[in-house]
């Protein structure tokens, strides 16, 4: 399960303000992540978390360092070939949500898809299994203004996942759930990870994340500080159920 | 989708899309109608000088033209008139003599252009007898009446059956002078028109020139304004020895009024789309502002550029033609129903219009093949519009966009 490489980035960095006061939000950080893989970053404010995982779902560049991705540097490939690298590869699950307002929750789910020229035949399948994952078959043709904040993330999750990327990067997926809408998103989440065998990377401050990751990665002043990588497989199970 | 997402876009704040959409429908039907009247008011005035003032052709003895010797008479007149109004084309044709002179009263006096007519070819010609608004139209038993303009009138303070006096030169050069009798007074759409011009019988006129039954000019009406060419042409070669002119070279100023206003036609339409494109980029450059974040999220989640652009293209387009069709329709409805109407700009001031050589009563026209051409001029300023927007779209960084 552990055995291919979904990401390999080696001695990235990335400098703010490099001629003038250079502030160091990455500092050569490698990391290896395998598929199937349940990670969670962590660390401080300004640590870095967000800016490593911009730098890994091509979000933003390193100034050193490479990332392979399926043999394939995506700090070499432009603008136009990052998007269509993210559309292919990396799922987005993003701290406030971020669903398109004037679509509803299925037409959300469904949006990757029809930026893959996905057949209508199969999203259809693919949107109905995930929005009986995620509990909400009723809300379908709800827009997001109509759907709580939990049910929100929900269909984030679900839309990060339609398309069945290779790994899907969350930041601070939690951060705007109460208790109970964590729990449930974090059960749903790992149990995707487990169904689906896709690859989670997230970043949070949020100890019931880090609580439920298999590996956990602490940034300080953008440098790894600790990886408790990987963690044994009868912990994981114990926290999953 | 990315359709679907551009028509529920711009719903998503109501009022500033219907505000937008409100004025572009006022804008082009606005824009529509001024056309529509520029048109009509242009159409009578070229009505007015054909079918009032000058025909559609004229002919002369090329001499004629240079400095209204009254000697240089179209030779042959009668014969040559004979001929034109054979012609299938030809309406009326009408013989003038012309003179320039003066008329004076006890009180004053001022140059006119004194017109020898004939009664009936003249009605049949330039309707004099649908213009007579005092007293009567001459005469032909009824020796040395005149009829005269209203303005003249008013400027010389005659009246009906008040004395005057013409003189001017005849054919060998002398002064001739003949006392007249006013008949009947005229207005015409034309004030100029009618302070310059008199007119009186042929024969009172011909005897004070003595040239006999001959004339200066013949005035050609054409049962369509579209044989003017091909009519003109062949005159040209029945009648090689004169000079023959259309209504534009007898009267440039029209033609160049015509063709001002074209222009000015242009420059209004260039103006109103302009004014409408301003609004259509804010609308659209703040309705980018405000969704920046999205718009950087759709980015991230691998929405290509070309589809961005087409988003916020589509966007531009719905917003500008959503108000479009309600204002080209109201603009047709108004333009059709002033069309059988006429619209009555009497209020503006008949004597301001009538100056001007203008009806008072106008019927606009915006031919239907235009609407077309003012659809394709709405679509091309919604593309123009959508480029700026488009642009500032496009340059988002989806990292910086997701930060906001």
């Amino acid at each position: 399960m552990y055995m291919n490489t979904v990401i390999d980035a080696h001695n990235i960095s990335k400098v703010y303000n490099p001629k003038t006061i250079p502030v160091y939000a990455i500092n050569q950080v490698h990391l290896h992540l395998e598929r199937g893989e349940f990670t969670a970053v962590v660390g401080p404010s300004g640590s870095g978390k967000t800016t490593l995982l911009n730098m890994i779902g091509g979000l933003d560049k390193p100034q050193q360092g490479n990332i392979i991705n399926n043999d394939v540097d995506i700090t070499k490939l432009s603008s136009n070939e990052l998007i269509n690298f993210r559309l292919k590869h990396i799922g987005f699950v993003f701290q406030s949500f971020n669903l398109i307002p004037v679509l509803t929750a299925k037409e959300n789910i469904e949006f990757i898809m029809q930026l893959q020229n996905t057949r209508k035949e199969i999203r259809e399948r693919r949107v109905e299994k995930l929005l009986k994952e995620i509990g909400l078959e009723d809300k379908r043709n709800v827009r997001p203004s109509k759907l709580s904040g939990g049910q929100q993330q929900r269909v984030a999750v679900a839309r990060a996942l339609a398309s069945k990327p290779q790994f899907v990067l969350a930041d601070e997926p939690t951060a705007n759930l109460d208790s109970t809408s964590a729990a449930n998103l974090l059960d749903l989440m790992a149990r995707l990870n487990k169904e689906e065998d896709i690859t989670f990377l997230f970043s949070t401050h949020d100890q019931r994340v880090i609580e439920r990751a298999r590996r956990v990665i602490t940034l300080v002043d953008g440098k790894v500080a600790s990886d408790t990588s990987p963690i044994s497989t009868e912990r994981a199970q114990t926290l999953q159920t | 989708m990315i359709f679907t997402m551009a028509w529920r876009n711009i719903w998503r704040n109501k009022m500033r899309s219907l505000v937008i959409m409100f004025s572009i429908t006022v804008g082009l039907f606005a824009g529509i109608d001024i056309l529509a009247l520029y048109r009509g008011m242009i159409n009578a005035r070229i009505r007015t000088v054909i079918d009032a003032e000058v025909g559609h052709l004229q002919i002369h003895d090329a001499r004629f033209t240079q400095d209204y010797d009254p000697k240089f008479i179209v030779s042959n007149g009668p014969e040559a008139l004979y001929a034109i109004r054979k012609l299938p084309a030809v309406k009326a044709a009408a013989a003038r003599s012309v003179s320039f002179g003066m008329l004076a009263t006890a009180t004053g006096s001022s140059g006119v252009q004194i017109n020898g007519i004939l009664l009936e070819q003249e009605n049949e010609l330039s309707q004099l007898d649908k213009k007579i608004t005092e007293g009567n139209l001459l005469n032909n038993a009824r020796k040395n009446e005149v009829l005269i303009g209203k303005k003249l009138a008013k400027k010389m303070k005659l009246k009906c059956r008040s004395k005057l006096v013409l003189t001017f030169t005849d054919t060998t050069g002398g002064i001739v002078s003949g006392a007249f009798r006013v008949a009947g007074i005229y207005q015409s759409a034309n004030a100029p028109l009618d302070e310059r011009n008199v007119y009186i019988r042929m024969v009172d006129m011909n005897s004070l020139l003595n040239i006999g039954a001959s004339f200066h000019e013949i005035a050609v009406l054409l049962k369509k304004d579209d044989a003017l060419p091909s009519t003109q042409r062949s005159l040209e070669q029945l009648l090689p020895r004169y000079k023959i002119e259309n209504w534009k070279e007898i009267s440039p100023e029209t033609d160049l009024l015509v063709k001002t206003t074209n222009q000015l036609s242009f420059i209004l339409m260039a103006i109103i789309m302009l004014a409408l494109a301003f609004g259509i980029i804010n609308t659209m450059l703040m309705a980018i502002l405000e969704r920046t974040r999205e718009i950087g999220m759709m980015v991230a989640l691998g929405t290509t550029k070309i589809k961005i652009f087409l988003m916020v293209l589509l966007e531009t387009t719905f917003l500008t033609l959503a108000g479009a069709p309600l204002g080209i329709l109201i603009g047709w409805m108004l333009t059709e129903y002033y069309a059988k109407h006429g619209l009555d700009l009497s209020g503006m001031g008949r004597e301001m219009m009538s100056s001007f050589g203008y009806s008072t009563t106008i019927y606009p026209e915006f031919p239907s093949d235009k609407f077309v051409g003012v659809l394709l001029i709405v679509f091309a300023t919604a593309i123009v519009s959508s480029l700026l927007p488009a642009k500032k779209a496009l340059q988002l960084q989806p990292v910086q966009a997701l930060r906001r």
